[in-house]
């Protein structure tokens, strides 16, 4: 338990914002040590402002007394990035819930960074619009979060992930300054800060307000459940998909654990025999549709899919998604606890991975489930445990490590979309070089030269920028870099 | 001016850097040399480093959908080899002569943006050459994948001022089955309301763009989906727009018929892209770039000067965005002696 925060500094807080909005008692400061992952943090003060203004005058306090700020969204993240550290105080945006403009002309639409992800397609769904990445955790996840983490998502093979769709954004430095960056008018000149934020998984600001680009909702969709005999075959079908030429607009797999315990949760007349399924979505024009579901299924069929299911109606089409949505609340039913992974091999290694991992859960004596993005090769790994034995939790870890560590062999990298937080931060050296590291704690310290912001994420501890040599030499008149 | 640097791999490129650091020598970055004619007036630096003989295909794994090459390889070249794998790297109408590496410190979308993208979302993985000579991998080569701080992100329209790109991984996407360009005349009003609704499709357009006087629309995918929006006809792809220099104008995409309307009254040649907000002008004298800029900026918007002879280019930039600060502290991180590209650096305000 962290030692409770001075009065003094939590008066000084509540005068910034009011009564109800500093959070200091203990066992609500829990509830913000944590995130979606297993790490467990130290809360300091929450503080829960509901303007630029309130986030500004917050950092600068913060700054003032020499407090590291963790800025947290909706919670639901996966590594880490949002559990505090000896005290932090934790900025949560989760009252900042505003849509503050839809433009349909463009179309996009500026929020607040605590709107649910879901809760923003469902505003803009009767113009035809929806915002396309769409996490599994879209009921729950804010906006701001996704831009922490560049969140994904199933329909991302196709459309991209979080950075494609952000066109601006407000953005609060450590220092208190309000920065505007990007817009709805494409290439701003200079660097592309916009691009940069996405992903910094806090530590380079507050994100107050983001302007997403929307998507036009395609006039013809086919959804088709796959049913094959071994997990080869499925593998095969997705690379074969891809190498034909289709790219659906989401390609996901489950293996046969995860696939019965969806069932039983959900009953969306999932083939439990099966030992793998893929649900694939084609969407476009009618044309497109028809001609990408004939390539899927045909692919499927040669590679040994026993069964092509294409929903009938979009009620079916809901179950099937509700049935991969599902996913990890399904888990309930076989352990109390799950440690999900996130990491990405090319997509021809698929099937290689899983049989790793596979390998992996034997070795540790573990229960290992599958349910990912196999069209872009994103694997998330899911660990079935109980968090009150702690001989398995040290086993849960070793095999975690050893996922990584297979996946990053396999020519993959350590996150899909979920980050790289708390969680894989000691990892980051498997795949760059200490030169590397240092040039992204330079990029980092860049924005936050104090290092305040959301401190110890991202990158090993350690990773140093070196000495910024601020005099850049000669430069033609005017100049301003 | 001394001998121009030609390194043939990615670490002689660093090594070249590093002395030149060393000795406090600017050096101007040449790939394609197709994009040169922007920036700062006059010659900068006394040497030049050519990436022409950075061209090596590194990895190309085509059911992976990605391609590995070093910087200075043609757009062309690896066009076609893609295209002998049923794939593409959508900046197929870059220049000729242009280099990837080019394209990508130009941060030079090309026409189909609208349906495949800015070009910086095709960068996966890229190895940066620093100012001082650090090779610097960002990124990661698979299709998907969050791997730390986004310096590929930075780099990608730097116009090489932190660092030379000197190999990059893209994302590919298959060649569409079909594709076919259709136009329109008419007056401006009416070739904007058929181009809204080549926008809200469907099919999804490829590009919908304004000319003066004309409108075209490409549209990719299955033979059925190709056919002649109503109203337009078959034609080729527009040209460019032609004059003495071009600038580079992006206002929100609702804001380019406004500006279109604009450019049709003053006369100048122009292509519009609609969804999208980039607006190519040509222009022949430094009073159009003045104008240009100041139509762009009421649209809240910004206009570059990207291609032009000198005499046009005596304010290439316009007023400075928001960020300086971070951006100097970058530029100091990755070019600490601050030899690169220094007539590419923006600008005064």
């Amino acid at each position: 338990m962290a030692t409770a925060p001075a009065p003094r500094t939590r008066d000084r807080f509540e005068e910034l914002l009011g009564p109800g909005r500093v959070i200091d008692h203990p066992l609500e400061r829990r509830l913000y040590a944590r995130d979606g992952s297993i790490a467990q943090g130290e809360c300091g003060l929450v503080v829960l402002p509901e303007t630029t203004a309130e986030v500004v005058a917050c950092v600068r306090l913060a700054a003032e007394l020499g407090l590291p700020v963790v800025p947290r969204g909706s919670g639901t993240g996966l590594c880490g990035g949002a559990v505090p550290l000896d005290g932090a105080l934790v900025m949560s945006v989760a009252r900042m819930t505003r849509i503050v403009e839809i433009d349909p002309a463009v179309p996009c639409a500026r929020v607040e960074p605590g709107v649910l992800n879901l809760d923003l397609s469902t505003a803009v769904r009767h113009l035809g619009l929806h915002y396309a990445p769409d996490p599994s955790s879209q009921g729950a996840c804010s906006i701001g979060g996704n831009v922490a983490t560049n969140a994904g998502g199933p329909h991302c093979l196709a459309s991209g992930v979080t950075a494609q769709h952000v066109l601006g954004m407000e953005i609060v430095l450590a220092d208190g300054e309000v920065l505007r960056l990007g817009g709805t008018a494409p290439d701003p000149p200079g660097y592309d800060l916009r691009g940069f934020v996405v992903g910094g998984e806090g530590t380079l600001g507050v994100v107050t307000e983001v302007t997403v680009r929307l998507s036009r909702t395609p006039p013809a969709v086919r959804t088709m459940l796959l049913d094959f005999p071994t997990v080869r075959a499925a593998g095969e079908a997705v690379g074969g998909i891809v190498a034909a030429g289709v790219i659906p607009a989401a390609m996901e797999m489950m293996d046969r654990l995860m696939t019965v315990a969806v069932e039983e949760f959900v009953h969306a007349g999932l083939p439990v025999d099966a030992a793998a399924i893929l649900l694939v979505e084609v969407d476009g024009t009618p044309a497109e549709v028809a001609a990408n579901a004939e390539v899927v299924e045909r692919v499927a069929r040669e590679a040994g899919a026993r069964g092509v299911r294409a929903a009938a109606d979009e009620a079916e089409r809901a179950l099937l998604w509700k049935a991969r949505k599902s996913a990890f609340g399904a888990v309930a039913r076989i352990a109390p606890n799950y440690y999900l992974h996130d990491c990405v091999v090319p997509r021809t290694r698929l099937v290689e991975i899983l049989e790793r991992i596979e390998a992996i859960a034997a070795e540790h004596d573990l229960v290992i489930m599958n349910v990912f993005h196999a069209g872009d090769g994103n694997l998330h790994p899911l660990i079935a445990f109980d968090r009150r034995d702690a001989a398995q939790v040290a086993r849960v870890h070793a095999a975690g490590a050893a996922i990584i560590e297979a996946c990053v062999a396999a020519g993959g990298v350590l996150s899909g979309e979920h980050g790289i937080g708390l969680e894989k931060r000691d990892f980051m050296p498997l795949t760059f070089s200490d030169v590397d590291l240092a040039a992204q704690a330079c990029a980092r310290d860049a924005f936050d030269p104090t290092g305040r912001m959301n401190p110890a994420k991202v990158l090993p501890v350690g990773s140093r920028c070196g000495e910024l040599v601020l005099d850049a030499g000669a430069l033609p008149a005017g100049t301003w870099l | 001016m001394s001998a121009a640097l030609a390194p043939a791999t990615p670490a002689e490129a660093a090594e070249a850097l590093a002395g030149l650091t060393a000795r406090g020598e600017p050096v101007d970055v040449r790939g394609g040399g197709t994009r040169s004619a922007r920036g700062w007036p006059g010659p900068v630096a006394g040497r030049e480093l050519l990436t022409g003989g950075l061209r090596r295909v590194v990895a190309h794994e085509p059911a992976d959908l990605t391609l590995t090459v070093e910087a200075g390889a043609p757009v062309a070249d690896v066009a076609a080899l893609l295209a002998a794998a049923g794939q593409c790297w959508p900046q197929a109408d870059a220049r000729p002569g242009s280099t990837v590496g080019g394209v990508l410190a130009a941060a030079a979308s090309g026409r189909s943006r609208l349906r495949d993208g800015a070009v910086r979302d095709s960068v996966l993985e890229v190895v940066l050459a620093t100012g001082d000579g650090r090779l610097v991998t960002a990124g990661g080569r698979t299709v998907k994948g969050v791997s730390g701080f986004d310096i590929p992100r930075l780099a990608v329209g730097s116009l090489g001022t932190l660092g030379v790109i000197v190999q990059v991984t893209l994302k590919l996407w298959p060649l569409p089955p079909a594709r076919g360009w259709f136009a329109a005349e008419g007056a401006l009003a009416d070739r904007v309301v058929v181009g809204e609704a080549a926008l809200a499709g469907p099919p999804r357009p490829g590009a919908v763009i304004l000319t003066p006087g004309r409108l075209h629309v490409e549209l990719t995918g299955p033979p059925e989906d190709v056919r002649p929006p109503a109203g337009l006809g078959p034609s080729g792809a527009p040209p460019a727009p032609a004059g003495a220099g071009v600038v580079e104008a992006g206002v929100p995409p609702p804001a380019v018929a406004d500006l279109a309307r604009r450019l049709e009254a003053a006369g100048l040649p122009y292509e519009a892209r609609m969804g999208v907000g980039t607006c190519l002008v040509a222009v022949g004298a430094a009073e159009e770039v003045g104008r240009v800029r100041a139509w762009a900026a009421e649209l809240g918007g910004h206009a570059v000067v990207a291609d032009a002879p000198e005499e046009l280019r005596a304010d290439p930039w316009g007023p400075p965005p928001p960020g300086l600060a971070i951006m100097r502290r970058l530029r100091a991180a990755f070019d600490p002696a601050g030899i690169l590209n220094r007539r590419f650096l923006p600008w005064s305000a």
